[in-house]
């Protein structure tokens, strides 16, 4: 029993969880049945996507701006709403207030996407927009957790770590589930913890929302005191005493394991800082993303990141924009606040799109776009909007999904979504089936009852699948 | 969807012979839900259903006319009602029942009967699904087919293509409004009793409702291997397994462990020798009376309790705002238990030690009035032990919540759900939390008894304020020192305030006086010229009426400002005593406030949340503990508070049988790594089994015939053989125990994240023995993070690890990367995972060279000359042992050839920099005392023993406790 646990373990490397380590390693057997991954032979069923990279919007952008066209809305300016408010409300809000933005239509189908997203425009038929998305918060933070953990209220794993915990890692040398510029506030790491799942499935963030992300860094990923060749050294003294301590106590798989966890360490911290290296980038390609040009410098470096992990095999990468002011959230001035919030972010991503498909990638990379929310046809204050969990716009684009699709609606003014209704939890199934994972199937046992992301909820909808 | 109650597809297939499914034979208190409806059909026969003119069919019709307190039990074969009258009958024929037909009976009818709802009879519209009662006669808002037909609720919507016409809902709102007249209401409808409903004599046959056992000791093969019982009941298995258990532990070994174990920290080398030396039978016994009486204790143990509490200084979820005052509970925990206080009393004063607190002050109060002659009650100081009563409710508390949730309704019953959630498992190793929405799949505990504790919590007041960002309660707590803080304040109020009222009364007085002067002056000059002129003319009264009126200052000022007649000097005067005043009002001396609650001021029980959900309200349930753990004699919830303290005393009375099992569990676990129940929060169905059920039992009984006292406890456990098993494979058990399930051998366990911390920084002398206090950087209800994701967090300390910050969303990495708790939910056992962000960790964090450079400046201060001797201290430091002559070998080696390369990296740095790094030649300088920590490579020799310490503070041995 124990040889064959080691062995296991020698074959299968000390990862992030490309293998759930401490299932091997835990002596409890039935423990280690509880957090072995849960699917054997790596899927439920045939994949649409290998990976995943979710543009995440924070403060909720505005769908009837950007995606979500409602020329009745645009003729009702300044007038009341005929669509009962919901039952709760963040803020008041007032008459309806008309798109300050033009729309155009773009691609093989005609998609209308507004001014603010010019180059995203010209991705259209790769992307397959979900105008039917809600939710169930009309607050940042419940909204963020709802969104990023299925949950506003319990502590849960982040899809992320979902996901991870499901298919492993590509990679052993780096993390699975990377996150890149995260926001510390509206539920910080429990965005991208892993809650009850094994600690190896949590993303392991790069920076944070405040700082630049030329700056985006794994903690502890350097040593400023040792050289390479230092370190080096001391890792193989440190591994001396370690072989020698372990011969006393033979029966122990965690000792090992802390061995070659040392080790792995250390190949992470020369792999990390490559994948994170632009040098090799040609001009070109730095341009596409708009790291030429000031304003979209920074976002464009995160989704460049974004593609060279997802190139080297990291299974779940998200990207989140981010501004130290107030974000997507236009409770006032929303022409001036999505207008430099979309700027910033429109090229980069248009040039994500176009990179991950000039490369091949978007054939295997599922690109999941938007916020927490979306925001009300009517207006709060004179020029602003307010929260809507009601009805929102977010979109898939690449592996699997149908490419210049609209799928769902909203009402004529973009208030509820109305047809063909996409919960959080369905978008989350939904992500879950093209990864080839059944959100039903995928669990785990913990205080008592199986546990999905999906809840008791979720379903998938066929109908955007490709 | 609703999932089957007993899926046979779970682990524990037992569920379904545990709780046989219950048809015809429910018990009462199974289903409160159903009774009640039942009983409000029973209570109301004929009145107000059947005779009495319909009420108008809107949804205020539906408020409870009728108190539906007490549920009655219904036996089966009883009738439910007399017969309806015609009307009544025909208006259900022609107009309800097709429309039940058509709409509803295709899925809730004999083939399908979804979520075990039938609506084509009478007894199964009032015994309902698995929500509940659908139709509630009269009552529109306790009737579930009303709130599923009205759309009001995402969860439960029928049918589930859409919402009826409106005429067809206001029809069946008619129909329950005229009381639901029905032809089987006629006395021949059996109630059918709802499936899958709690069997509670079944129920408390499980192993852990069941009484404490009695065992007696077992007897032994080996008698003389056994020290105390739990040897006994250890042996016995071990025998009959077929297992020896390993030879004992080396007295180094024992020492290391009890010492992380009881404080958390490593021996001392000095404490090693000692105890090395100490050769009497009783030297064990008193290094555990030494450890136990020391104030790391607390520190370690009551960091146990604070994973449990799901202690936290900020509230995480969805705004992360401080818990400026979390720190006293804390402090409390630590003191608690230094002071052994019996377990039962610190968990009573957890969940009511304010209701104590007001007992207590109660007599206080009533002493300070007597001796002040005075009804009057006055404004006193609390003294620490009634303040302890108040910090200790924090409990209840300091959970995470949505303190941004727009929907007020939700928000209240989400913090009690957390609340009950918590003490489910904190106490009684249940899942409640699982009954909000509908009864436990797998235990025997309905939504009903999770409402009736939601009563006591909803009658218990946890939040000061609700609006967005809500704010939680916090209970004074003023010293002495607080209230003549107060007094003193008040004082100089006062002081200013006679100071003003006496410069006004002064003022007053000098312009009366002036006027009046001025007034004698002017009648004077009148009766002057009164002389001088005809004393007829009326002009001439006219000045002296002036005069008169500016004598009498008080009446003719008092339309204007009199203070405006004030001196300039006066007038500076006051208005800097007025400012003085109103500078001081607005900043009293600060009382001090612990989180922690206090009753509501309506004390209420709760209707039962259908699916959880607060806008599909249910039955009323009176409050209570959960049915299936009632004592024989019930518990009477008092009307005038929430019943926390019935409740609370309930949970340690020997009634409960949970509560010890639950607590003597979790010191097992806390000493040994694994529980005699694995799950140490879950002691439901499925959770595990006990390994040593009879050893939990004897061990539970034994605590509450201790006292409850923790140290005690300890001391047994401490001293028995099991505990001082060596942790040497016996080659024979592998194959029988590879787990050690049975504790034949000690386990090899990795400390706990605050042990490394600590260790390390203990090892290295830099650790900072302060007690207690607030590290916290903002204050109460402050934002911890706010949108701008700015990380002010500062562990920049040497304090132990108890007083770092617990940052919900943003643990200190030393803890979340090593397993820490995450202080969200309770957490008995703490796992150990091997990733490789921990060797990064110890690699390269702050922490680990500031350890290591203050271990290696230690070595190089206590052994300046002798290599060989620095590596024998080094190894006491770290690893509590002398390194053999093969490993000092090997360190001096790296040593060495580790001071080359820093030297040819120093070399190599001054050639490619032409400016000196360091004075001198860098490779035989000798350590510099006062650079704490100089740049690398100026000094090769320190380089290279920071680099060895640095080995030796990450290598295994370090972090592993045989």
């Amino acid at each position: 029993m124990i040889p064959s646990r080691r062995r296991l373990l020698q074959a299968s490397a000390v990862g992030f969880g490309h293998v759930a380590l401490s299932a091997l390693l835990h002596s409890d057997a039935a423990a280690a049945t509880d957090v072995r991954r849960p699917i054997p032979d790596g899927h439920h069923f045939a994949p649409r996507a290998k990976r995943v990279i979710f543009l995440f919007m924070k403060g909720g952008p505005s769908h009837i701006d950007t995606f979500d066209y409602k020329p009745l809305l645009q003729a009702s300016d300044g007038k009341d709403s005929p669509i009962e408010k919901p039952r709760v409300q963040f803020a008041a809000t007032g008459k309806l207030l008309a798109s300050p933005w033009k729309f155009d239509q773009y691609g093989e189908n005609g998609i209308p996407v507004s001014t603010l997203f010019p180059n995203v425009a010209k991705c259209v038929d790769d992307i397959c927009f979900l105008h039917s998305c809600h939710g169930t918060n009309a607050a940042h933070g419940g909204a963020l957790l709802k969104l990023h953990t299925g949950s506003d209220n319990f502590v849960r794993p982040s899809m992320g770590a979902w996901v991870h915990y499901g298919l492993g890692t590509e990679n052993d040398n780096l993390p699975g589930f990377v996150t890149i510029c995260p926001t510390l506030a509206h539920g910080g790491v429990k965005n991208w913890g892993s809650a009850f799942l094994p600690a190896e499935h949590q993303g392991v963030p790069l920076g944070v929302a405040s700082q630049p992300s030329t700056d985006a860094r794994v903690k502890f990923i350097s040593n400023d005191r040792w050289s390479s060749p230092q370190q080096r050294m001391q890792l193989e003294w440190i591994n001396q005493m370690n072989r020698r301590h372990l011969t006393d106590h033979a029966v122990e798989p965690s000792l090992e394991a802390r061995i070659a966890s040392f080790e792995l360490a250390f190949r992470m911290q020369s792999d990390m800082p490559e994948a994170q290296d632009f040098s090799q980038e040609t001009e070109a390609t730095m341009n596409l993303y708009g790291i030429d040009e000031e304003v979209t410098s920074d976002f464009g470096r995160q989704c460049l990141l974004a593609r060279r992990f997802a190139e080297r095999g990291v299974r779940f990468v998200q990207v989140t924009h981010s501004d130290t002011n107030v974000q997507w959230d236009q409770h006032s001035d929303l022409k001036k606040g999505h207008d430099k919030n979309a700027l910033e972010v429109d090229k980069p991503i248009a040039g994500l799109l176009t990179d991950l498909k000039q490369r091949g990638l978007l054939e295997d990379t599922l690109v999941l776009w938007g916020g927490e929310f979306g925001r009300t046809p009517v207006a709060q204050g004179t020029n602003g909007r307010d929260h809507n969990p009601e009805g929102f716009t977010m979109w898939m684009a690449g592996a699997g999904v149908k490419g210049g699709f609209r799928y769902g609606a909203t009402d004529d003014f973009g208030y509820y979504a109305v047809e063909n209704k996409m919960h959080i939890h369905d978008v989350h199934a939904t992500l879950l089936h093209l990864l080839g994972l059944d959100h039903e199937r995928l669990t785990y046992r913990h205080a008592g009852r199986d546990f999905r992301l999906t809840d008791v909820a979720g379903k998938v909808h066929t109908d955007i699948l490709a | 969807m609703f999932q089957p109650y007993f899926d046979s597809t779970r682990r524990n297939d037992s569920a379904w012979s545990l709780f046989p499914v219950a048809r015809p034979s429910v018990t009462f208190a199974a289903t409160t839900a159903i009774v009640i409806g039942l009983s409000v059909a029973l209570a109301h026969p004929q009145a107000g259903w059947a005779n009495d003119p319909p009420a108008p069919p809107t949804a205020e019709s539906g408020e409870p006319e009728v108190e539906t307190s007490e549920p009655a039990a219904i036996e089966p074969g009883e009738t439910v009602a007399s017969a309806p009258d015609e009307a009544g009958l025909r208006f259900f024929e022609t107009k309800i029942r097709p429309l039940l037909i058509d709409r509803c009976v295709g899925c809730h009818g004999e083939d399908d009967a979804e979520s075990d709802l039938r609506l084509d009879h009478l007894s199964d519209m009032l015994a309902g699904g698995v929500s509940g009662p659908a139709v509630v006669p009269g009552k529109l808002d306790e009737s579930l087919l009303i709130a599923a037909i009205g759309f009001q609720d995402e969860l439960l919507q029928m049918p589930p293509d859409g919402k009826l016409p409106d005429a067809e809902i206001e029809l069946l709102k008619e129909w329950i409004a005229r009381g639901a007249p029905h032809p089987e209401a006629d006395g021949s409808g059996v109630p059918a009793p709802r499936k899958s409903a709690i069997n509670l004599e079944e129920a408390k046959k499980f192993w852990s409702f069941r009484p404490l056992s009695s065992s007696p000791v077992p007897a032994v093969q080996d008698a003389a291997w056994v020290i105390n019982p739990i040897d006994a009941f250890v042996l016995s298995k071990l025998e009959s397994e077929g297992l020896t258990p390993s030879r004992p532990a080396d007295k180094r070994t024992l020492l290391r462990r009890v010492t992380y174990d009881l404080t958390g920290l490593p021996p001392t080398p000095e404490a090693i020798e000692a105890f090395l030396a100490d050769e009497s039978p009783d030297a064990y016994a008193r290094v555990i009376d030494h450890l136990l009486e020391s104030k790391e204790y607390g520190e370690h143990w009551g960091r146990h309790w604070l994973d449990i509490a799901r202690y936290a200084d900020s509230n995480g979820l969805d705004e992360n705002v401080a818990h400026g005052n979390a720190w006293r509970y804390r402090d409390y925990v630590i003191r608690s238990l230094n002071q052994d206080k019996p377990l039962d009393r610190f968990l009573v004063e957890q969940m009511a030690g304010d209701l104590l607190a007001n007992e207590e002050l109660a007599k206080l109060h009533a002493a300070d009035a007597e001796a002040a002659d005075t009804a009057e009650p006055t404004e006193r100081a609390i003294p620490t032990e009634i303040a302890d009563l108040r910090i200790a409710t924090g409990f209840l508390t300091l959970g995470p919540k949505v303190l941004a949730e727009a929907d007020k309704d939700k928000m209240r019953m989400d913090i009690i759900d957390e609340q009950i959630d918590t003490i489910g498992r904190a106490f009684l190793g249940l899942t409640l939390g699982c009954a909000r929405c509908h009864d436990h799949k797998f235990d025997p505990v309905s939504t009903a008894d999770y409402y009736a504790l939601a009563g006591i919590l909803g009658s218990t007041r946890t939040m000061e304020s609700l609006k967005t960002v809500a704010k939680w309660y916090e209970n004074p707590i003023p010293t002495e020192a607080d209230i003549a803080a107060r007094r003193d304040h008040q004082a100089q109020i006062a002081q200013r305030n006679e100071k003003i009222a006496s410069l006004i009364a002064a003022a007053k007085a000098d312009l009366a006086a002036k006027a009046a002067a001025e007034a004698a002056e002017a009648a004077e000059a009148a009766e002057k010229a009164a002389e001088n002129t005809n004393a007829d003319e009326p002009a001439a009264d006219e000045p002296a009426a002036e005069a008169v009126a500016a004598a009498k200052p008080d009446e003719a000022a008092k339309p204007e400002d009199p203070e405006a007649l004030f001196s300039a000097e006066t007038k500076a005067e006051l208005q800097r005593l007025r400012d003085e005043v109103k500078a001081l009002e607005k900043s009293p001396p600060p009382i001090p406030t612990a989180m922690g609650v206090t009753e509501e001021q309506e004390i209420a029980d709760v209707r039962i949340h259908v699916r959880g959900s607060h806008l599909t309200l249910g039955a009323t349930v009176p409050r209570n503990v959960p049915a299936v753990l009632a004592p024989a004699e019930p518990i009477v919830m008092p009307s005038g508070t929430s019943g926390r303290l019935e409740m609370a005393n309930w949970m340690v009375s020997p009634e409960n049988p949970l509560t010890p099992r639950v607590m003597a569990n979790r010191v097992w676990r806390w000493h040994f790594g694994r529980g005699l129940v694995s799950t140490t929060d879950n002691f439901g169905i499925l959770g595990d089994q006990p390994t040593h059920p009879e050893l939990l039992d004897w061990l539970a009984s034994q605590w509450t015939e201790l006292g409850w006292s923790l140290k005690s406890m300890h001391r047994l456990i401490l001293l028995s053989n099991t505990y001082q098993l060596g942790s040497e494979v016996v080659e024979a058990n592998l194959a029988i125990d590879p787990d050690n399930r049975f504790r034949w051998r000690s386990d090899v366990r990795r400390l706990q994240a605050e042990s490394i911390r600590d260790g390390m920084l203990a090892a290295s002398g830099l650790i900072d023995g302060t007690m207690g206090g607030s590290m916290l950087h903002v204050g109460n209800y402050e934002f911890i993070f706010n949108h701008t994701s700015k990380d002010d967090t500062s562990y920049d300390t040497y304090r132990r690890s108890i007083y770092l910050p617990v940052i919900r969303n943003n643990l200190y990495d030393g803890f979340s990367l090593f397993d820490y708790s995450t202080a969200d939910v309770v957490n008995g056992d703490r796992q150990t995972s091997t990733v490789a962000p921990q060797a990064l960790f110890l690699l390269n964090s702050g922490l680990v060279m500031d350890a290591a450079n203050a271990l290696a400046d230690r070595l190089l201060r206590d052994e300046p000359q002798d290599d060989a001797r620095r590596v024998v201290r080094l190894y006491q430091l770290t690893l509590a042992r002398y390194p053999e002559t093969e490993e000092a070998d090997a360190m001096l080696a790296f040593v060495e050839a580790f001071r080359r390369v820093a030297a040819e990296r120093a070399a190599a740095q001054v050639a490619a920099n032409p400016q000196p790094l360091g004075e001198g030649d860098a490779t035989q300088s000798p350590p510099a005392e006062d650079a704490a920590n100089p740049a690398a490579g100026t000094d090769p020799l320190r380089d290279a023993w920071v680099a060895a310490c640095q080995g030796l503070l990450v290598c295994n041995e370090f972090h592993y406790v045989p």
